[in-house]
């Protein structure tokens, strides 16, 4: 299903005229929902009254499901979460767990998450240029962005042999260590992809028509964005310099030298650009972090296969490409988590979609959803 | 970063009895369920400055449900948990006007755990389709597929 028309009703205006409502059904699949959401328009011509995002369509119950599972079975559900960037959600559930069980983790398999996780930003953030720019009608920018994404697709097929659902970060460390070959072949990656960047600032962000169409779409203030818990590019999009990288920083970020890159408006446009901006800065990073990185082991020695860790709840959080990615977790001291939860950025940024689309064009709601860049397996868990 | 335990208490102790103290989740003040509105409201408006509900979650700890908010000062770079604990049968009471993020969530909460929505616009399921039974209580249990198959 598609595009439907739900209903017609008749309203009085104030100014005593009567018009007719329409309520448009987009989605569950329609191709602008960026995955299996649905949004409800109001319409009042061409213009959106209200707009009710439903969800719920993915919901797997992985919350639920790793209560039933070993802590180290619960790692290949995370990246059933957010399977746009997968590495993030193992790196937040690995996080947690550390903290939960005092797990230290070898400073190589550190340096290794961080190179995996800029480059899954890189190829997070390609994805949603892309695809937000095929619903704004340049489906040029789609074939683009998604020729740089799959080179780093390639690049974690070569370190652990899945495209999509990577199951690397684990409890403790990491699964593989880099193949030969693959230091050169990351370098040779950030070398042209800022090339290529240069290229799609220039073809889509110069473009007059992407100017037109993004500039002052969905206006999220900066007051509002933290009144609505955004985070990631939604939030400094509107100029929240919140990055936790940089505050409340984790791993071995401090010792890298890099910038947060901030919108001002906080339309569309800015949303959108503030992604391609990072993907600068995660050069920059992998850059730094494949220079640092000294010989070592990938994995902490001894660790048990059965953690059980202390009775005691934990919560850790890292920036995802969507924003701020925590997970909360219980232990009741048995080898099986009591409770996990999942601070989803993506189902935060969701709830701000009935705000900025009203009183906008019904065309410009699917430019407003895809900047804020919704990955449904992380919204409905 | 972890806020003070004293300027919290102190904070608190304007509107509730709150028992604020130190664990491996940080820095937690545990609330009654009817004030915890009002404390989140004091927490906010304070000089402690919690501008942010990061999350908002419910655990079935086996003798009632616990609520937990966590809530980010930027100001001061602290986080804080505030936790409340709900009876089963207990009524969530939304504290949207407070911090408008905890719209959804709480619609999640009180879906997977069985409670009771109260003063929420909009407090119809989020997730999961009706008569879904509340899915997170430790009561439900897990069935694998063939269980369902075969049911």
């Amino acid at each position: 299903m598609g595009l439907t028309v739900e209903s017609r009703e008749c309203i009085e205006t104030p100014e005593g005229g009567v018009v007719e409502e329409l309520v448009v059904n987009i989605g569950p699949s329609h191709p602008s929902t960026h995955g299996v959401c649905r949004v409800i328009a109001h319409l009042d011509g061409e213009i959106v009254t209200r707009a009710e995002p439903v969800i719920g369509y993915l919901h797997r119950g992985i919350e639920k499901m790793a209560e039933n599972r070993t802590y180290l079975q619960v790692v290949p559900l995370t990246d059933r979460l957010d399977y746009v960037g997968s590495m993030y959600a193992n790196w937040a559930y690995c996080r947690a767990v550390e903290r939960l069980a005092g797990i230290r983790v070898p400073e190589r398999a550190e340096y290794l998450r961080v190179v995996v996780c800029e480059l899954q930003r890189i190829a997070s953030h390609m994805m949603s240029i892309g695809s937000a720019a095929a619903d704004s009608g340049a489906a040029t920018m789609f074939i683009y962005a998604f020729d740089q994404r799959e080179r780093i697709i390639e690049l974690f097929e070569a370190l652990c042999g899945a495209r999509l659902t990577y199951n690397y970060v684990r409890p403790g460390g990491v699964s593989f260590d880099l193949p030969d070959g693959w230091t050169e072949t990351a370098l040779d990656f950030c070398r042209t992809h800022r090339e290529a960047l240069n290229e799609m600032d220039r073809l889509y962000f110069g473009n007059v028509i992407t100017r037109g169409r993004l500039k002052g779409v969905g206006v999220l203030s900066a007051d509002d964005a933290v009144a609505w818990g955004a985070s990631g590019p939604v939030a400094r999009g509107s100029g929240v310099n919140w990055d936790l990288r940089k505050h409340d920083t984790y791993s071995v970020y401090p010792r890298f030298d890099f910038d947060v890159p901030t919108g001002s408006n906080g339309d569309c446009y800015d949303r959108t650009r503030v992604r391609l901006y990072e993907c600068y800065e995660s050069c920059r990073i992998v850059e730094q972090a494949l220079a640092q990185m000294e010989p070592g082991p990938i994995r902490t020695s001894g660790m048990p296969r059965l953690l059980a860790p202390r009775p005691g709840d934990a919560y850790d959080h890292i920036e995802s490409a969507r924003g701020s990615l925590g997970v909360y977790l219980v232990s009741d001291g048995s080898v099986r988590p009591y409770r996990m939860k999942v601070r989803s950025p993506a189902f935060c940024n969701l709830a701000l979609l009935p705000m900025l689309a009203e009183g906008h064009m019904l065309s410009d709601l699917v430019v407003i959803l895809g900047s804020l860049d919704p990955v449904f397996g992380e919204v409905d868990r | 970063m972890l806020p003070d335990e004293t300027v919290i208490r102190s904070a608190l102790s304007r509107v509730t009895q709150a028992e604020v103290s130190a664990s491996t989740l940080g820095v937690v003040a545990r609330v009654p369920a009817a004030e915890a509105a009002a404390a989140l409201e004091a927490l906010k408006a304070s000089e402690l400055d919690f501008v942010m509900l990061v999350d908002l979650l419910g655990t079935d700890t086996g003798e009632a449900i616990e609520v937990t908010y966590h809530l980010r000062s930027f100001a001061r770079d602290e986080d804080l948990y505030v936790k409340c604990e709900l009876p089963y049968d207990g009524v969530l009471h939304s504290v949207w006007n407070v911090y408008a993020s905890a719209l959804l969530p709480e619609r999640e909460t009180a879906e997977l755990l069985g409670l009771t929505l109260a003063g929420h616009p909009n407090p119809a399921r989020l997730l999961t389709i009706d008569d879904t039974p509340p899915l997170l209580r430790r009561s439900v249990p897990i069935r694998t597929t063939e269980e369902v198959r075969d049911r």
